[in-house]
């Protein structure tokens, strides 16, 4: 049977299935899924979309959702302080930390579609919320898992730090199976209250069939800070969207993430780091090694607004080739509207030095290992940043998997 | 003698009145097939540049604006009322008195010589340098260059131009690119000989022409095997000019060995729109080399490229941009590598004054096949009051395991320690926020011909004055 999301008998037994939920949730994705179905055709030419194979992310093969879809599994969640539930239980326990899904709007990158689809259909994710002062060590994880044969699954996180708050979080994304085709749509919205921080990894390990849309938006007040790590290693295809909005003075923002591509992989990375208020701080380090057919796309954008003087505000973009058929495209923006600033970004795109790789071969290394050590030298800087010893080393290890020996 | 009647220099936006009473040729306002076929007839070209110009104007018409990306302003270009066509039956048409009062300043505080001036502010198209200028022309015959206006180039050398005429820039390539080539007049067409070195730089205002620099001028410069040549358009003095659109096309053609230099000073009256299409082509072993600056106008679009066809061919391009209150200065470079061991090299300055914005936009394009090709660009912004503005966006595309690219930018604002210390030493506040900017953008400004370099530091003195304090 054929479905579309678009259709409204769709919608209707989408609905049904989900009759339990409060009346605003259900106008809420009421109103999302009749703004999806009045979205105009894409435009052929869109900035946002620039480099990108867009057909590559569409829903068409996989236009149909699981009857009991794959939940995200949570671990660690016996903090008597922190409410870490799924996004059902959350529906269900604490509709009031969810009442201001109506009025989220995403990072406004692209992806409308991804984001209206994501806020009618949504049945999974996650709910996290650190009331005032609450400090936690060990990390809150969770597991996600992109559906199999042809289905999509929409899930939606929400994740609240009240002021001084600390919390550490690590998001694991796979697939159901290994062989079959998936789409999992992720929607973050983050919040953090002044002072607070939030410590996050990705990990995400996802298929190599499938697609992955990875949405975020975090917003920062007064002084508080997010340090994000991302491992992009896995799916045929993967958009992230991510934006960073400095709404507080002195607030701190740390992006970091690196891409393994082999076969034809693709990762499309859109990025923002806007700087609302005054005296933020911003460091954003995208790192792309890619094999074979593989290809990347990173499109950031630092934006100073006129009001936020004193900014620091970094962005990088590292791609290193290893084969003639991959490609790294990239497209580094500044906007600076206000003068007392430091601001600066760099892209370069290179092969692996020649000479390092003579001399560890010259040591009886074989080039394909030399490679994988090389590739994992660089984005050791990233996988560095990530706190204590013990997660680093598992990190590398997540990377260093992914190479056939 | 024409009675002289007072010009507007007007700075209002959307105001287009055009004094006309005193053209011989006039194709009226607005576009249409017939206004083509007037320009082409008066020119009296043939066919096949007619059937180029009507190509190009059903081509102008389809084209949508490129406001997907660039700045919204461009909405607010009527091609309705604009004049596409003028041409002075006898000349000078305008007199002194009519130029404005502030231009006049300008020329004598630049200190460019008197008759100079009226050539520079469009009063009269020769001067008395006119025996100089014939010497250097005889020179350039000796040497078998061809150094005329568009019209004579494809009139009277068609087998040297027609060849690389609209090859370089297509006319689809872009909206402007595309009306320029359906109402083109005026520009120069350059063919320099194998192994012919020019040691004296050619400059636009020097060639004498029936009909002034127009609107939509159009530059061809072929470089034979090995030739070299500098070419200098513009000038360090306002351009007097009372139209508002402004949209040339100019191309380079550096075959194997040759070596280009084109040197613009743009300074534009701060109501013109300047939309420009530059590109050269670079073939094995070639050198092309875009100076360009950016002073004047209200909104510049330009981005001028070099297409790397041939083995270890080299383009570069170095872009100052000053932007004052009401100015948008979209400026940036283009590489795209064709061929294998090509390198390219961008260094872009911009300085935003007062509510000024510039921006830097770029493409760096290397496909996978080749081997050993580089590109380095950097930009830097330095902004100077609390609302003056900046942008970059580079776009770089890149495959392959040979290749190497580095894009760095970065935005500063005037250091206070460094104005402080020179205010120690006795400069006032103005003086040495001039001299900051002049060192900020000096390294570049070194590559202009002396002469150039010395006007280009008082004019920024100049737009520098009032901006602090």
């Amino acid at each position: 049977m054929t479905t579309h999301f678009k259709s409204p008998d769709f919608f209707q037994t989408f609905s049904e299935k989900r009759s339990w939920e409060p009346g605003w949730m259900a106008d809420f994705r009421k109103d999302s899924w009749s703004r999806y179905s009045e979205l105009p055709k894409s435009k052929l030419k869109d900035e946002r979309w620039r480099f990108s194979p867009r057909a590559r992310f569409s829903y068409s093969n996989c236009e149909q959702l699981r009857d009991s879809p794959k939940q995200t599994k949570l671990v660690n969640n016996n903090s008597k302080k922190v409410i870490f539930e799924s996004f059902d239980q959350a529906i269900l326990e604490h509709p009031n930390l969810l009442s201001k899904l109506p009025s989220l709007t995403g990072p406004q990158l692209g992806s409308d579609e991804t984001f209206l689809l994501g806020s009618s259909f949504s049945e999974s994710g996650f709910l996290l919320n650190a009331g005032e002062g609450v400090k936690e060590e060990a990390a809150f994880v969770c597991n996600h898992f992109a559906p199999k044969e042809n289905h999509s699954l929409f899930q939606q996180n929400i994740v609240t730090l009240a002021p001084f708050a600390e919390l550490t979080l690590i998001e694991y994304f796979d697939s159901e199976d290994d062989s079959t085709i998936g789409v999992l749509s992720n929607l973050s919205h983050i919040h953090l209250g002044e002072g607070a921080k939030l410590n996050r990894i990705v990990v995400q390990r996802i298929n190599s069939h499938s697609t992955f849309h990875h949405l975020e938006k975090i917003e920062l007040e007064r002084n508080s800070q997010f340090n994000n790590i991302s491992l992009q290693l896995g799916s045929a295809q993967t958009r992230v969207e991510s934006r960073g909005d400095i709404l507080g003075e002195g607030a701190e923002f740390n992006n970091y993430s690196l891409s393994l591509g082999r076969n034809e992989q693709l990762f499309d990375q859109r990025t923002i780091q806007h700087h609302i208020a005054p005296h933020g701080k911003s460091n954003l380090l995208f790192k792309n090694a890619l094999l074979d057919e593989s290809k990347s796309v990173f499109s950031g954008l630092i934006k100073v607004d006129p009001k936020a003087q004193n900014t620091d505000s970094f962005q990088t973009n590292r791609n290193l080739l290893l084969s003639k058929e991959a490609e790294a495209d990239s497209l580094p923006g500044l906007e600076i509207l206000a003068n007392e600033v430091k601001c600066s970004h760099g892209a370069t795109t290179s092969k692996i030095d020649d000479q390092e790789l003579f001399y560890l071969q010259s040591r009886g290394i074989s080039k394909s290992i030399a490679e994988k050590l090389i590739v994992l030298g660089f984005f050791e800087d990233i996988i560095g940043r990530a706190g204590n010893s013990d997660t680093i080393e598992s990190l590398r290890n997540e990377v260093s998997n992914y190479f056939k020996s | 003698m024409i009675k002289p009647s007072n010009i507007e220099i007007d700075r209002e936006k959307g105001n287009f009145h055009y004094p006309t009473s005193k053209y011989a040729f006039d194709a009226g306002v607005g576009l249409s097939e017939d206004v083509v076929k007037y320009i082409s007839g008066v020119k009296k070209e043939k066919d096949w540049i007619l059937d180029f110009r009507l190509k190009a104007y059903s081509i102008f018409k389809k084209k949508p604006m490129p406001t997907h990306w660039a700045s919204k302003d461009l909405e607010n270009i009527d091609f309705d009322v604009i004049r596409y066509y003028l041409a002075q039956g006898q000349q000078p048409s305008r007199t002194w008195e009519e130029v404005p009062d502030d231009i006049k300043k300008t020329f004598e505080r630049l200190g460019i010589p008197e008759q100079e001036r009226k050539f520079l502010a469009g009063v009269e198209a020769q001067f008395d340098s006119e025996a100089a200028y014939s010497r250097m022309k005889e020179g350039l015959e000796k040497e078998g260059v061809i150094f005329v206006g568009s019209t004579e180039g494809l009139r009277d050398y068609p087998e040297i131009f027609k060849k690389w005429f609209g090859k370089v820039i297509p006319t689809s390539d872009n909206k402007f690119s595309a009306l320029n080539s359906a109402v083109f007049s005026g520009g120069s067409f350059i063919y320099v000989p194998p192994g012919v070195k020019l040691s004296q730089p050619l400059q636009a205002y020097f060639r004498i022409n029936a009909e002034n620099f127009g609107q939509f001028e159009r530059t061809l410069i072929i470089a034979d095997e090995g030739a070299e040549i500098t070419y200098m358009e513009g000038c360090t003095a306002p351009k007097f000019e009372t139209s508002t659109l402004h949209s040339a096309v100019v191309e380079l053609v550096a075959l194997k060995g040759a070596k280009i230099q084109y040197i613009t000073v743009q300074n534009w009256s701060n109501n013109v729109f300047n939309l420009v299409t530059k590109r050269a082509m670079a073939h094995e072993e070639a050198e092309v080399r875009w100076i360009d600056c950016n002073i004047g106008s209200r909104l510049t679009m330009k981005y001028p490229g070099v297409i790397l066809k041939g083995r270890k061919a080299r383009g570069e391009v170095l872009s100052i941009a000053l932007a004052n209150d009401g100015q948008h200065q979209d400026t940036g470079a283009k590489m795209v590598h064709a061929a294998s061991e090509t390198t390219s090299n961008v260094i872009a300055k911009s300085v935003s004054i007062g509510q000024g914005r510039s921006s830097y936009r770029g493409l760096v394009q290397i496909p996978g096949h080749l081997k050993h090709c580089k590109n380095n660009t950097e930009c830097d912004a330095l902004l100077i009051n609390s609302d003056s503005q900046t942008d970059t966006y580079p776009a770089i595309s890149i495959q392959g395991d040979d290749n190497s690219v580095q894009h760095e930018a970065s935005v500063s604002k005037v250091s206070a320690e460094q104005i402080f210390y020179m205010q120690q030493r006795g400069l006032n506040q103005a003086e040495a926020m001039s001299l900051y900017v002049n060192g900020f953008v000096n390294d570049l400004i070194r590559e202009f011909p002396m002469e150039y370099s010395v006007e280009l530091k008082r004019l920024i003195d100049m737009e520098m004055e009032g901006s602090v304090g």
